[in-house]
């Protein structure tokens, strides 16, 4: 998506929106868009849910990782589980995440109203984050009944478009997270979870960012846009 | 939050000396604390901020500290630090950090870094001990004592009996009986004049037909031999052998405190160098010697496996060494006949400095007291070649640089090794000073001590304060200088080059032979074993304390490295030697190595201050 026309939808979104709750957020983000990522608050999150359809499964956990001044500050970085219509099923093998676990869980309404509060003012970082936005503005729809837009930057493309830049072939699987971050030699964590997940996520972007040409040359803008 | 949930931070933090012994919760509320920067090599060099100095973890990648001269002090990879050294001293930052590869550091804030060092003994001790370069040692390094190796002092009676020199015999009878002892210690004005033992009473009083009113101080043996009370039990037993005696008071500081009985020994008995020190001394022949000395390589493991100080097992494997050359001289006299006139045994090199390990080969010299007649070379030549072939054969192999004493060049009178020392100090070329790092360790192993004394005092009168002697032996030893520290597998030198292993023995230990033979030979200190040297050498306030009781704990600890390592080869059916690979080094100990070699090579720079200032 062309950088103006994000700037244009944020504004436009911001002029419109009838909800003071989603105007804010709209309007806390325009300004950052100029911005150089040394500057800029971001935050990279994760989400795990049951499955792979916005429409039919529900949010299990969401990770959210602040990334500020071009460093990770861990005392911002958050976890919340969200309580689900129904048993976890198939995907606890996955994630994980027992029936019991999720009695510390919050109501769906409660993690969105925490999303919001906590993610104004800064840009979506994500791992292949249209997945991710998708099963929010879902949500948020049912919450709200907001259709709400949710510019983000998504390490998967501009991981994809630097390889392709670099004339590589894709294969199956190189860009999973794991292998992304492998290719810029980060660590290799075992133990997945929404918050270590956004945590490889924020670190991966970090390394991407020193790779483009460091944190003060680039805009987030520029990242949006290789984000598409 | 709870600990789980920033696993990746927390794991690695807890698997991290000296993170690993903080409780669970403080490691959690450091992981919070953490902020995560990602450093690219694009940006050659790490930016400090002045106002927030912090603790760098180095969580992936590679970076090189260096000072504002541009020296190499040090390169960190995975799971090491830097900037502690501005976090505790709080001066500005005056490093250069460069980045080598690209990667992820934690930051934890000087708050932080500051409550974890009041709140933790442990981690407070990691970084200030690196920062001061100290070294004492981790419990978990340090030896444990046995039975052969601990202190005289583990066996003596807190409150040792004495009595005034001028009491009756029958006054110290009944002190004797009222507290069970056989022998008191005689004092007079609170100094130690004597002894006064069940068998004096006997012999000198009853057999004599005198009667109880005789003094103390004419019944008592004068002057009775004593041992430090920082000696080995070993090492008392031994004494009591050799002049077949069995009581010894202890004496610190030119004061008796206590007496060592015997009897006190034997309740500690069945050690295995005394066992075999006592095989030696029994056997009577050299193939009975040559099949005894066998044991001393097991002897040797069993030292290391048993996890005795350093510095201890170099001196219990050189008792055997020299008991073994006692006796081949004692069994080559039977043969010859008695000598033509008095000689000593000089040992030179580790034997001379008490500090033989595994395959050490020969160094030895022959002092006889008056110039030789055809006989007297005879004699001594025969008796020479014959404790050398002796030793050869029970593993202490020929020198290879022919210092021996069965070679007539190193077979003199007391008047020419006074003249050839004499020459190499006066003339301290090449050749001279690569001998005087043997020769000026010298020992007497046999012979009266007084014509010992007669060449080696007059050595200390030359060496002392002689600058251009002294500057000739300082700028020979800092041909070597110690490694840096360690990189990943790898050791790092100072020019910043990376090695795969390290020979702890020349670019370790004889170097702090080195700097202790220097100074001491400076001094006049007559001392040859390094930590002895070091002792007297601080004791005359010629080395601060700071400085000597840090050099003895380098040596120690790289002496205890080298000796461990020799262990794991031997266990590992390896070729014993001195070379350390550090990659099996947990990173404590690689931590604790560059501190000693940072010891090490501050050392060299002050005995280069100190000798070669004017050169």
């Amino acid at each position: 998506m062309s950088i103006l026309l994000v700037k244009a939808r944020l504004n436009w979104r911001a002029l419109r929106c009838q909800h003071q709750l989603f105007k804010d957020y709209y309007q806390s983000l325009v300004p950052l868009l100029a911005m150089p990522v040394s500057e800029a608050p971001l935050v990279a999150m994760d989400l795990e849910m049951t499955g792979l359809d916005p429409l039919q499964d529900q949010i299990l956990s969401i990770g959210l990782v602040p990334i500020e001044h071009g460093v990770i500050p861990l005392e911002g970085a958050q976890q919340k589980l969200v309580q689900i219509r129904g048993s976890v099923g198939q995907s606890a093998t996955i994630h994980g995440i027992l029936d019991n676990h999720l009695v510390q869980a919050v109501t769906i309404e409660e993690a969105m109203a925490w999303f919001i509060a906590k993610t104004r003012g800064r840009v979506l970082v994500a791992h292949h984050s249209p997945l991710d936005c998708r099963f929010l503005q879902q949500d948020i729809l049912a919450i709200y009944h907001q259709a709400v837009f949710l510019p983000s930057i998504d390490t998967l493309m501009l991981e994809k478009h630097r390889l392709l830049r670099g004339h590589h072939a894709i294969k199956e699987g190189s860009l999973r997270l794991g292998a992304c971050r492998e290719r810029y030699g980060l660590p290799i964590y075992s133990a997945h979870s929404a918050l270590t997940d956004a945590l490889a996520c924020a670190e991966l972007l970090l390394a991407q960012v020193a790779a483009m040409g460091g944190a003060r040359q680039l805009k987030v803008a520029e990242l949006m846009q290789q984000s598409s | 939050m709870n600990a789980s949930e920033l696993q990746p931070v927390v794991q690695f933090l807890k698997g991290l000396v000296p993170f690993d012994t903080l409780p669970d919760e403080v490691i959690l509320r450091c992981a919070k604390a953490v902020i995560i920067g990602y450093y690219s090599k694009a940006s050659a060099y790490v930016s400090f901020d002045a106002n927030a100095p912090k603790l760098y973890i180095v969580r992936s990648g590679a970076f090189e500290v260096r000072d504002p001269e541009g020296v190499l002090v040090d390169r960190v990879g995975e799971g090491e630090f830097f900037g502690f050294s501005t976090l505790l001293s709080g001066e500005k930052v005056v490093n250069k950090v460069a980045i080598l590869e690209d990667g992820l550091v934690y930051h934890l804030p000087q708050h932080l870094f500051d409550q974890l060092r009041s709140e933790s003994r442990n981690f407070d001790k990691f970084f200030t001990r690196a920062f001061a370069k100290r070294l004492r040692h981790e419990a978990r390094f340090k030896a444990k004592d046995l039975t052969t190796t601990s202190r005289i002092s583990t066996l003596m009676s807190p409150d040792p009996i004495a009595i005034d020199a001028h009491a009756s015999v029958t006054q110290a009878a009944l002190l004797m009986r009222n507290a069970r002892v056989s022998s008191l210690l005689v004092t007079d004005n609170h100094k130690l004049v004597g002894i006064l033992t069940d068998k004096d009473l006997r012999n000198r009083v009853l057999a004599a037909g005198l009667d109880g009113r005789l003094a103390v101080h004419q019944a008592m043996t004068v002057s009775p031999i004593s041992i430090s009370s920082n000696a080995l039990i070993f090492e008392a037993m031994l004494l009591m052998s050799e002049h077949n005696i069995h009581h010894l008071p202890i004496i610190d500081e030119g004061k008796a405190i206590g007496m060592v009985t015997s009897t006190d020994i034997l309740r500690g008995q069945g050690s295995q160098p005394l066992l075999l020190i006592g095989e030696i001394e029994r056997q009577q022949d050299l193939a009975s010697l040559i099949s005894v000395s066998k044991q001393i390589p097991l002897l040797l493991q069993n030292l290391i496996s048993a996890d005795a100080r350093a510095e201890e097992i170099g001196r219990v494997l050189t008792s055997v060494t020299d008991a073994l050359t006692r006796r081949l001289i004692v069994l080559n006299q039977q043969l010859l006949g008695d000598p033509p006139m008095a000689f000593c045994w000089l040992a030179f090199g580790s034997q001379g400095r008490q500090d033989q390990a595994a395959c050490s080969d020969q160094d030895n010299g022959l002092l006889v007291a008056e110039e030789m007649d055809d006989y007297a070379k005879g004699y001594f030549d025969a008796l020479t070649h014959a404790v050398c072939a002796g030793l050869d054969q029970c593993g202490y192999v020929f020198c290879p640089g022919n210092i021996m004493a069965q070679n007539p060049q190193w077979r003199m009178s007391l008047k020419q090794w006074q003249h050839v020392f004499e020459k190499w100090v006066i003339t301290p070329e090449p050749k001279a000073l690569m001998h005087a790092s043997i020769f000026f360790d010298m020992r007497s192993v046999y012979g009266p001590q007084t014509l010992f004394d007669a060449l080696q005092d007059k050595v200390l009168a030359q060496t002392r304060d002689n600058d251009i002697f002294l500057a000739g032996m300082t700028g020979n030893s800092l041909i070597e200088s110690p490694p840096l520290g360690f990189f990943r597998t790898f050791v790092l030198e100072r020019d910043g080059s990376e090695v795969k292993g390290i020979d702890l023995k020349h670019k370790g230990n004889a170097l702090i032979n080195d700097i202790a033979r220097v100074y001491a030979l400076s001094a006049g200190i007559k001392e040859v074993n390094t930590a002895k040297r070091i002792r007297a050498l601080m004791d005359a306030n010629i080395l601060n304390r700071k400085d000597a009781l840090n050099l003895a704990d380098a040596h120690e600890f790289i002496a205890h490295m080298r000796l461990a390592n020799q262990g794991y080869q031997y266990t590992q059916g390896q070729k014993v030697s001195n070379y350390l690979l550090p990659g099996h080094l947990s990173s404590l100990v690689r931590h604790q190595l560059r501190d000693a070699f940072k010891v090490v090579h501050d050392a060299q720079s002050g005995m280069k201050m100190k000798f070669m200032r004017s050169f």
